[in-house]
């Protein structure tokens, strides 16, 4: 058995604040953590309201919360991912995080003896600073991660990957709510010929600055990414294939009109595209692509530089 | 032969609890009824010494029962038992015609002092 | 294997064990939010925790959805994990039945706080009718995305053994809420869980 003075001790030790208020939200104990936190004495705050002992407490809230333990009888409690710090503190790793205060989990217990009522609440305080910053460290590198799982390098839209899981997506929504939907499909002209006269690089710079115009073109709901080498696809929500052959057309004359300039060199390059829409026999979002892919051939056979779309 | 004491509660343990809670000259008589339309086919048919209703029941809840009582004055002695003790409820239920009202889970001697109140029990 | 099938009596006493702290909690909910709090009869289900997943995933399927885990321990291996569930438009205006200032806590947070609430409430009058206490861990929010429940639930139950399914309707006076809340209970738990059933059921 530990003696009262043990008891004493224990709390004065323990790593954690802890802060007993009644139910007239009146201070009753505060252990050596707090004081130190805090910057208050015992004598001092034992009996003063709590929201004039600590500044800048979110009042209506805490007071809530605190009633709700007196009321209810059962514990609450505040997580850091929810609010940062309710007691402003300073925290005791000032070099390596962002924060300006301790980061803060917090548990209230109903304290009674012997009887149903609950006579006081503890209010535990835990210092969570640690792993509020490696949580957020963790956070910050899976948002990079994906990104970069979506993106293609060189030009800066999705890849291809992140085209096909959007495609499935956009295509079971469309067939669900009956929405229309076409997909373009578009390769540059002659890109072969281009790398072995102007280089590699021309080539590079010709993929970007094709990407830009269009990017700047589409609508907000369209969904652009580079397929593979010089071949890009754009999914059309809500477009039928009129509407679509209208956007790809001003897409190819746009392309077709545009001054690339590599190294003080005019390239003048044209686009091939084919587009294909959804309809009530479209098994499977990769027969449309197939069915775009066979349009976007029929172009380059009756001479590139143009639009087809995909018929039965 | 006197007459029977009605426990309608949609719980088989809440109604042998609530029997086995009643003094014994009480607990001797006791019909069973499972949900509020049951209690009052029951209630119409025959004249209880008092009715221990539940509140939250499928079918009819205790209130409707209270309310159907009202109107056709079948049983005047109808304490409430239920674990819903909202003050609201409670007025509500009083102002329904209820002559008491017990929380669950029951307490004997609670129990026995409410019955001795009404001269249900001596 | 645990036989997770309860006899026609224990399901009784279950629903009536339900039910009790389910009236406790409303009656401790109106006195905090200072309204009255219309409670319908709770549905119970038991389910094997790895059909949990699929179920839950298509029966909220058309619609966003949060969850909120909060795990609690007791005494004789009585613990498990409680989910909260809440469709998007049940999620909204929680501020206003909690009596927060507006714009003082986010929509997270008070699905948190009104989680806790509900769950240590409730358990803590299940607990009081099996000669138990409760403890609690903090509530945490699992998801507000609703393409991954699914995943989030397998990861769950793969865990636990046996759900307690209770629907709970919460009325306020001139608010109207509906949560799901799922009790998932480990294997040796749910034989604790059995144990105290029968011991009422002794009882009387």
């Amino acid at each position: 058995m530990l003696s009262p003075k043990t008891y004493d001790v224990l709390l004065n030790r323990l790593n954690l604040g802890v802060i007993v208020v009644n139910s007239a939200f009146e201070v009753e104990f505060i252990n050596h953590f707090i004081e130190t936190q805090c910057q208050v004495n015992y004598s001092d705050s034992v009996q003063q309201p709590l929201f004039s002992l600590f500044s800048d407490l979110p009042e209506a809230w805490l007071k809530r919360k605190i009633q709700s333990v007196f009321v209810l009888g059962t514990p609450a409690f505040s997580n850091w991912e929810q609010r940062r710090h309710v007691f402003k503190m300073r925290h005791t790793r000032p070099v390596t995080t962002q924060s300006d205060y301790m980061v803060q989990n917090l548990s209230f217990l109903p304290l009674s003896q012997n009887s149903e009522v609950v006579q006081q609440v503890a209010i535990i305080i835990e210092d969570v600073t640690d792993t509020c910053f490696y949580q957020e460290r963790l956070q910050d590198t899976l948002k990079t991660l994906e990104h970069t799982s979506q993106t293609d390098a060189l030009t800066g839209i999705a890849n291809r990957r992140f085209f096909e899981e959007r495609f499935l997506y956009e295509f079971a929504r469309a067939k669900k709510q009956q929405l229309e939907l076409s997909l373009m499909m578009f390769d540059m002209d002659r890109f072969k010929s281009i790398n072995d006269f102007y280089g590699h690089q021309a080539g590079d710079y010709i993929l970007q600055e094709a990407a830009q115009l269009i990017t700047q073109q589409m609508s907000r709901l369209d969904v652009f990414a580079r397929y593979g080498g010089e071949e890009f696809c754009l999914i059309l929500p809500q477009k039928n294939i009129m509407q679509a052959h209208q956007f790809a057309e001003s897409v190819r004359q746009k392309i077709y009109a545009h001054d690339f300039v590599f190294d003080n060199r005019r390239i003048q390059t044209s686009i091939s595209v084919g587009i294909a829409q959804l309809d009530e026999d479209s098994e499977s979002f990769e027969s449309l692509v197939t069915q775009a892919d066979i349009a976007l051939y029929q172009s380059k056979r009756e001479g590139r530089n143009r639009t087809s779309c995909y018929k039965k | 032969m006197t007459e029977a004491v009605l426990i309608c509660d949609d719980s088989a343990l809440a109604r042998k609890q609530l029997q086995k809670q009643l003094p014994a000259q009480l607990a001797t008589n006791v019909e069973f009824a499972k949900d509020g339309l049951d209690a009052l086919t029951r209630m119409r048919n025959h004249k209880f010494k008092v009715v221990f209703l539940d509140l939250t029941m499928p079918e009819m809840d205790g209130v409707a029962v209270l309310q159907h009582n009202q109107k056709e004055a079948l049983c005047d002695k109808i304490i409430v038992v239920s674990a819903d003790i909202q003050p609201a409820m409670q007025d509500k239920v009083h102002q329904l015609g209820a002559l008491a009202f017990v929380k669950k889970p029951i307490s004997n001697d609670h129990l026995v002092d409410i019955l001795k109140e009404h001269g249900i029990h001596d | 294997m645990i036989d997770l099938s309860l006899t026609e009596d224990q399901r009784d006493c279950l629903q009536e064990l339900v039910n009790v702290a389910m009236g406790r909690a409303s009656d401790k909910l109106a006195r905090f939010l200072q309204t009255f709090v219309h409670l319908r009869v709770p549905a119970i289900e038991l389910i094997s925790a790895q059909v949990l997943p699929q179920s839950f995933a298509e029966a909220y399927a058309d619609q966003g959805v949060s969850m909120v885990s909060q795990g609690f321990y007791g005494e004789r291996g009585v613990r498990g994990e409680s989910i909260l569930f809440y469709r998007s438009h049940d999620a909204q205006g929680i501020a206003r039945i909690l009596g927060y200032e507006p714009e003082e806590a986010t929509e997270v947070e008070q699905l948190t706080d009104i989680s806790s609430i509900l769950t240590t409430t409730f358990l803590s009058g299940l607990a009081e009718q099996i000669d138990n206490h409760i403890g609690y861990s903090a509530p945490r929010v699992v998801t507000s995305d609703d393409t991954s429940i699914e995943k989030h639930l397998q990861q769950l139950s793969f865990t636990w053994e046996l759900a307690l399914k209770v629907d709970i309707s919460y009325q306020v006076t001139d608010y109207a809420f509906h949560c799901d809340m799922v009790l998932l209970i480990p294997g040796e738990a749910i034989h604790s869980f059995q144990q105290a059933l029968d011991n009422i059921l002794n009882e009387i």
